[in-house]
């Protein structure tokens, strides 16, 4: 691996937020296993167009931006009634045996450097469990980055026939002068017949470095809905993805961007029927104004053995600036003929004809547009489940476009 | 009593070697008068309507387009003298409409993700301010500015605007059953999956909710049916009878001044008005094609 490791970042590191944290060994076997192979790991693929290889992740000065002992964050959690949220320190004495078993089964931590490198050093995130039956609304996870660096893992397990809808937002506290990097790895284990929403709102500063993988094993008759919300921090790595493992189980996974200056977002969605009866809907909808670039990659794979398949992927971007730059590769793979697909992907600027329409009826040019925008996001806010997150977009949206 | 005056208009497509459109036309549309205005496919009959209101796809090269004002056409407000000629093409869209010009489209935008309470709410509001800007050289930035915020795409801004949501939903209420239209509208978005007669009814509505002094629209009556055409023509009526407004209809068919009967009728032909006439020009029309008039314009010339 290319990039250069802090020059703290040993064994001993690693032994030394674990035992802060008072974790059980098996966690601190898998944090030193993690270690260990990021000799061997690569960072995630990016896309490449002929001669440009669009996001530079090779650049980022690991060196500098990871300081794993003095990672600081302040999270509150807010849980209804019925359902377990809780950080892992609080969570592994009572859970620990659930926890052994889940943790790391969905997201491999030698998945990628990164992923490693997370696995490895994080010390936040929540583990929410939804026992059998529960119904849980509103599960809210608001956290604050206060540091050079941090590294999050959350873990969320749904027993049979729950339900639970999840927003989880992070932004920046204390003002830290140099560049930062946040790493956010999220897995859910969805069980039979249950349905999760996990909403996710990044408004970190333009000074951090993100990256994000979150994934779901959706088990028979689960539905795993997934909204992805990115509007701040410099650069962006974001991968959402579902595999639906068990027979009828269902995806949507829907995205927002809006990005602004000289903001990188590299956004992908990906799918993998692996099972007969699976839907998956695959939405993304971005803005991006100034200077900013995004990177979209969607990805529908339809296994061998996914008779009766139904999977739909849609992404659109639109540019308020001759200067923003996009591309977007929408990609479907079949390998069962028993499948109805769909894949669309647009680049775009604001409808002319849209515009002189509402223009025409008084509304200044500004404002017009600003509607447009706003009425452009609609389809990914349609799809919010806890009120106050369709709340915080929807004023970051306005906050931005004025 | 308003007053737009259209003079010696020439324009072309903004582009280079853009195609010359319109070739001196001229048109005199008043408050609470019904014109229509005819002419064949390419004569320069949407191209005109296009520019009163202020597309930028054309570019006008010569003529001008004047809008008068008198004293009671906002209503009670006042008018200053020095606001009571406009050239409307020193003017930005809005700020046309805002004046009390309305274009209904033949081909409307169909919006995605902005209802049409929200929309059209915006828009009344847009206009009130608008106006009382231009009339008065108000400039009230600092309350547009902290107005922007509380906004929604689904509601709009709550708590903006001279006109509240209550009120307002009153009003398009009103507006919707004198159309016909069914509530439901209201919370639809704009247009969209709306079918042909439901668009040609809503640019019917929105001119009800903005009580324009001139209304110009642009083949409100192609691919209406019958049910839909005797809606829209009410609603067209209502526009004059009701609120006094000037209308400047575009039509290829004698059909719908049968229900919306024109005061004056005007053809068009290669980007200039040349006949202009009462109420019978148009079956006379209807009659004889648009060679009679070519063939009558051309000889007398």
């Amino acid at each position: 691996m290319s990039a250069q490791l802090p020059a703290n970042l040993s064994a001993e590191t690693v032994r030394e937020i674990s035992d802060a944290r008072d974790e059980p060994e098996w966690l601190l076997e898998a944090r030193l296993e993690a270690l260990e192979a990021l000799d061997e790991l690569e960072l995630p693929d990016v896309i490449q167009t002929p001669g440009r290889r669009w996001t530079n992740l090779e650049a980022l000065d690991f060196e500098s931006l990871v300081d794993p002992l003095n990672q600081a964050d302040e999270t509150t959690r807010e849980s209804p009634e019925g359902v377990v949220v809780l950080p892992f320190t609080e969570a592994l004495s009572e859970y620990g045996d659930l926890i052994e078993e889940r943790f790391g089964s969905v997201v491999d931590p030698k998945s990628n450097y990164l992923t490693a490198l997370s696995a490895a050093l994080f010390t936040t995130g929540t583990f929410i469990y939804v026992p059998e039956g529960v119904d849980a609304e509103d599960v809210k996870i608001r956290a604050e980055m206060n540091s050079r660096s941090l590294f999050s893992h959350t873990l969320v397990v749904t027993e049979k026939s729950s339900s639970v809808t999840i927003l989880e937002a992070i932004e920046s506290g204390d003002s830290v002068d140099d560049a930062r990097y946040f790493s956010n790895l999220v897995e859910i284990d969805a069980g039979e017949n249950s349905y999760v929403q996990y909403g996710s709102l990044q408004n970190l500063d333009e000074e951090t470095y993100t990256y994000s993988l979150k994934r779901a094993d959706a088990g028979t008759y689960s539905t795993v809905n997934w909204i992805e919300g990115n509007l701040g921090s410099r650069l962006t790595r974001s991968d959402v993805e579902t595999e639906l493992n068990g027979e009828a189980s269902e995806t949507k996974i829907v995205g927002a961007f809006f990005g602004h200056d000289d903001q990188h977002l590299d956004v992908n969605a990906r799918v993998w029927h692996k099972a007969e009866n699976t839907t998956a809907d695959l939405v993304t909808r971005g803005v991006l104004d100034d200077e900013a670039r995004s990177v979209y990659e969607g990805v529908q794979d339809v296994g061998r053995d996914a008779w009766s398949t139904n999977s739909y992927q849609r992404e659109n971007t639109l540019m308020l600036s001759d200067q923003s730059e996009a591309d977007a590769s929408p990609k479907l793979i079949i390998n069962n003929h028993d499948t109805e697909a769909s894949h669309a992907a647009s680049v775009g600027q604001v409808d002319a004809e849209d515009l002189f329409y509402m223009v025409s009826r008084s509304i200044p040019e500004e404002q017009a547009r600003n509607m447009l925008v706003e009425g452009f996001f609609v389809p990914v806010l349609e799809e919010i489940a806890v009120d106050e997150f369709r709340d915080d977009l929807e004023e970051l949206i306005a906050a931005r476009l004025r | 009593m308003a007053t737009l005056e259209i003079k010696n208009l020439h324009a072309r497509v903004a582009e280079e070697d853009g195609e010359q459109i319109l070739r001196g036309v001229d048109l005199e549309v008043k408050s609470g008068e019904i014109h229509a205005l005819m002419g064949p496919n390419g004569s320069g009959k949407s191209t005109t309507s296009k520019i009163i209101a202020g597309h930028p796809a054309y570019e006008v090269t010569d003529g001008e387009i004047l809008l008068h004002l008198e004293d009671d056409d906002f209503g009670d407000l006042e008018i200053p003298d020095d606001a009571r000629t406009w050239n409307l093409l020193e003017l930005e869209p809005n700020e046309r409409a805002a004046l009390g010009i309305f274009l209904g489209f033949q081909y409307p935008a169909e919006i995605e993700g902005v209802t049409m309470t929200n929309f059209l709410r915006t828009a009344l509001n847009a206009k009130i301010d608008e106006r009382e800007e231009l009339l008065f050289g108000e400039d009230d930035e600092e309350e547009e500015e902290e107005a922007g915020y509380d906004t929604s795409p689904m509601e709009g801004n709550v708590d903006d605007g001279e006109v509240g949501v209550a009120e307002f939903q009153k009003l398009l209420k009103e507006k919707m059953e004198l159309l016909d239209m069914d509530e439901k509208f209201m919370q639809r978005y704009l247009n969209a999956g709306f079918s042909g007669g439901e668009k040609k009814q809503n640019e019917v509505l929105q001119a009800a909710i903005l009580e324009p002094s001139i209304a110009v629209l642009d083949e409100i009556d192609s691919g209406l049916d019958i049910d839909r055409l005797q809606d829209v023509s009410k609603g067209i009526n209502a526009l004059r009878d009701e609120q006094g407004t000037g209308i400047l209809q575009i039509t290829h068919y004698q059909r719908i001044l049968e229900y919306v009967e024109p005061d004056h009728v005007h053809i068009m032909l290669d980007g200039k008005v040349v006949k202009s006439g009462d109420a019978s020009l148009a079956s006379d029309l209807e009659d004889k094609g648009y060679d009679w008039v070519r063939e009558e314009v051309y000889e007398a010339a």
